[in-house]
């Protein structure tokens, strides 16, 4: 055998455990070692899945779902990467207001949640609140982060080739920022996710929380795992554009280059 | 190519280098005293090497030329101005300093306006790196790399160049190509050129004039007369780095510093040890 995994090893291994488990899980079901209120059968969660599916509610919930996460990322992530611009390249915005937002930092953002509610009451504006905040530090941070570790060098040959303001930004400071921010992203799609599940189990009328707290009302332990898978899935797929992100934005770079 | 004395002179009187002169400049770091009193007069085109033990001044010296870093006495005239408006001096780093992030043909049109970008490419074939363009500075060697930060200098016509110590990590046979390269370009771009080296040959093989600095003052200022280009195996070449390597020995015994000692006996036998390749 050669030392290079070939092809196939590559993209199948990756799913050899998850295919283990669901086929330990499908055949301890099957002999009745596992009560399907508790746990029903994978091929069961499937079958609720595709009925869902064809009754047009899966596909409604997710929507609804999806777009608070994006709108949510855009307001805190868009929050974040300014912020950051400003902490990292201005002495004096980082003297104002990095104390304030490292102390807001260590509030977890889900101990918000009651006062949340006094303030937005049970609406959208509580769940894309709570999960902007939640994503702004991540994409702060690395991004202030990232501003700082530019290579001063650069930033000298830059300057004395006479590429100033505007220029020295687009072509020197932010490229060199990239791979940091790109880390905060990372970071807060993860968090994203966590933040909107949360809120929307709390008190929603729509969205994929909805949909498995309404099936716990009913006993429906399939239902509710078709919700859990689906945060998998979508999770995984945030993270599967992040990377992709980063492959191309940075190709220059040999550690991040298509093998 | 051969580039006789008479061709030498009319590329210096073609008024497409900068005159430099540089007095009594006084640089210090808090307490030290990094340059204490250095004064150069750089004829336009001339070509200057400035030889030294590691921590002697000379980098610095040329960064305050660049204008990198201010001085606290003395001054440095470009033609007769206090203040180059400094569009026309450029510096090449010991380490290329390229942009990752950007292809080889947009860092060479760093700083250049749209109109001008047809010149990066130019620029390119005159250091040879024409078809790799489109490549990534990670996948060149450190040769090239080099040779693309030369690209990126010469693209803004400099009239003055400053070099520092950009062959340092390149290993002998490639220095001796870059040599050449530099040696060409300089003739046919006629700018006045300051280069700081610790390797006596290479600043023999290359410059009108070698200058040795050492504690922050000058210690030597030697015409080298030699025809170009340069023998390395040439008996006047050897008698010429045997003169200049003597006096970098010579003042060894001056220095109380035990750690400054140190660094200077490296530089000085990574020097010898250059000369031995390159003969």
């Amino acid at each position: 055998m050669s030392n290079r995994p070939s092809f196939f090893a590559r993209q199948l291994l990756p799913w050899a455990v998850p295919v283990l488990l669901i086929t330990i899980w499908q055949l301890s079901a099957q002999l009745g070692w596992l009560s399907s209120r508790v746990l029903p059968e994978p091929w069961a969660i499937l079958k609720s899945g595709w009925v869902l599916l064809k009754s047009g509610e899966l596909h409604h919930h997710v929507l609804v779902s999806t777009r608070r996460a994006l709108t949510g990322l855009a307001i805190g992530g868009g929050a974040g990467l300014l912020l950051g611009l400003l902490t990292g390249t201005f002495k004096r915005a980082e003297t104002l207001l990095d104390t304030t937002l490292q102390m807001i930092r260590n509030v977890p953002p889900l101990a918000l949640i009651p006062l949340v509610i006094l303030w937005f009451g049970i609406d959208e504006a509580a769940k894309v609140f709570l999960v902007s905040l939640g994503v702004f530090f991540p994409i702060y941070l690395n991004t202030y982060h990232g501003i700082r570790s530019v290579d001063p060098a650069l930033i000298e040959m830059a300057k004395s080739y006479g590429v100033t303001g505007w220029r020295l930004y687009r072509d020197v400071i932010l490229p060199g920022a990239l791979a940091s921010i790109l880390v905060g992203l990372r970071f807060s799609l993860g968090l994203m996710w966590v933040l909107l599940i949360v809120s929307e189990t709390i008190s929603a009328t729509e969205g994929i929380g909805y949909m498995t707290m309404n099936a716990r009302e009913f006993l429906r332990t399939d239902v509710v795992l078709v919700g859990i898978l689906l945060y998998a899935l979508l999770g995984k797929l945030a993270d599967v554009i992040a990377r992709a992100l980063e492959r191309f934005w940075l190709r220059w770079n040999p550690n991040y280059a298509a093998a | 190519m051969q580039i006789n004395p008479s061709e030498n002179a009319a590329v210096a009187a073609s008024g497409r280098g900068v005159a430099l002169k540089v007095s009594d400049l006084v640089k210090r770091y808090g307490e030290r005293e990094v340059l204490k009193g250095v004064s150069l007069d750089i004829a336009p085109g001339e070509f200057v090497a400035i030889v030294g033990r590691s921590g002697c001044g000379k980098s610095t010296l040329l960064r305050l030329v660049a204008g990198l870093e201010s001085h606290q006495a003395g001054s440095i005239h470009y033609d007769g101005a206090q203040q180059d408006s400094h569009h026309d001096t450029r510096i090449m780093f010991q380490d290329s300093r390229l942009l990752p992030w950007k292809r080889v043909v947009d860092n060479v049109a760093l700083g250049l306006t749209p109109p001008e970008y047809l010149n990066a490419e130019y620029v390119l074939g005159q250091v040879g790196l024409r078809d790799r363009r489109h490549d990534w500075p990670a996948r060149l060697s450190g040769g090239q790399r080099q040779r693309v930060a030369l690209a990126r200098a010469l693209v803004h016509q400099p009239r003055l160049l400053l070099l520092d110590e950009p062959l340092g990590a390149l290993d002998a046979l490639t220095r001796i190509e870059m040599h050449g390269l530099i040696e060409n370009l300089w003739h046919e771009n006629g700018f006045t050129a300051l280069l700081v080296t610790h390797d006596v040959g290479e600043a023999i093989a290359l410059a009108d004039r070698v200058v040795l600095i050492d504690e922050g003052r000058i210690t030597l200022d030697l015409r080298i007369d030699l025809p170009r280009p340069r023998q390395r195996g040439d008996a006047r070449f050897a008698a010429l780095e045997e003169r200049v390597l003597k006096r970098v020995l010579g003042q060894q015994h001056d220095i109380g510093d035990p750690h400054d000692e140190q660094l200077g006996d490296q530089s000085l036998r990574r020097s010898v040890e250059q000369v031995r390749w390159a003969v």
